[in-house]
């Protein structure tokens, strides 16, 4: 599913703030929850980032003992298609941009 | 996130096939169902994980929505599909590289609506650990709770077996 799809195509003059404020990398983090496994957490980090096992268990270990993981870092486009694999797959996933950059 | 449970299922693999056919116990899964289908009409028209939406116009918000419920819907339909006539004739269930990921998915969802109905009053950490007197629970949540183990039994066994499937399909 293309999410760029259902935004209008505005020419850089006539863009808006809020459409400005999505320009720059946004990152996508994965919050804990009670209720799914680890293992399967780990698998969906797997299948959706290509994580290798110890890099997909790192980011399930920091949501599962901080609450939460910065699990990838992008373009805004990119980044809300990794939300939605994420929310598709039952993990709460949200969006915010990285001051950083 | 909980650890692994286990309730006495007794998988069979068939490698070559990448299957597996899971023999249940009748007695203990049917009357788990009438909670599972009501659980899954539940979720018929509402998402069982809060969805986070920042900065999202609404066009795409009812895109984003519309996709995921329905992904749910096809996922909640595939696991229902496993309690048909084979199941209730001999007490089997197969999962193979077609129903896998679905089923999981499904699985999670269940697990979700039924912690956010009948299991709001266990903590976090009592949930995450397993350890709870099943005994203790008054009726409504003791089945729920069997089914949330029941689920979580399912998706673990289809992670041991078909992981690889799921994650290279």
């Amino acid at each position: 599913m293309n999410f760029a799809q259902g935004k209008t195509a505005t020419t850089p003059s006539a863009r808006t703030e809020g459409e400005l404020a999505l320009q720059g990398l946004w990152r996508v983090v994965v919050l804990n929850d009670p209720v799914n496994l680890m293992s399967y957490v780990v698998m969906v980090f797997k299948k959706i980032f290509g994580f290798d096992e110890p890099t997909a268990r790192r980011h399930m270990l920091e949501v599962h003992e901080q609450g939460r993981s910065v699990v990838w870092i992008g373009l805004r486009e990119k980044a809300e298609a990794y939300a939605f694999s994420l929310q598709e797959w039952h993990l709460t996933a949200t969006l915010e941009p990285d001051e950083k950059n | 996130m909980p650890s692994p449970c286990r309730n006495g299922i007794s998988p069979q693999r068939s490698s070559r096939m990448k299957r597996i056919e899971v023999k249940l116990s009748l007695s203990v899964v049917a009357p788990l169902l009438d909670v599972i289908k009501s659980t899954v009409d539940d979720l018929g028209s509402s998402l069982a994980a809060f969805s986070h939406l920042h900065d999202v116009d609404e066009e795409l918000r009812a895109t984003w929505t519309d996709g995921l419920l329905a992904s749910q819907t096809g996922d909640c339909r595939t696991l229902l599909a496993l309690f048909d006539r084979e199941f209730f004739a001999n007490g089997v269930i197969a999962f193979d590289e077609s129903n896998a990921e679905a089923i999981v998915r499904a699985c999670a969802a269940v697990r979700l609506r039924l912690r956010e109905r009948y299991l709001k009053t266990l903590e976090d950490d009592v949930l995450e650990s397993g350890n709870v007197e099943i005994g203790s629970l008054p009726e409504p949540q003791r089945k729920a709770f069997m089914c949330y183990l029941f689920l979580a039994t399912i998706q673990e066994l289809i992670i041991q077996h078909l992981d690889s499937s799921i994650i290279e399909s």
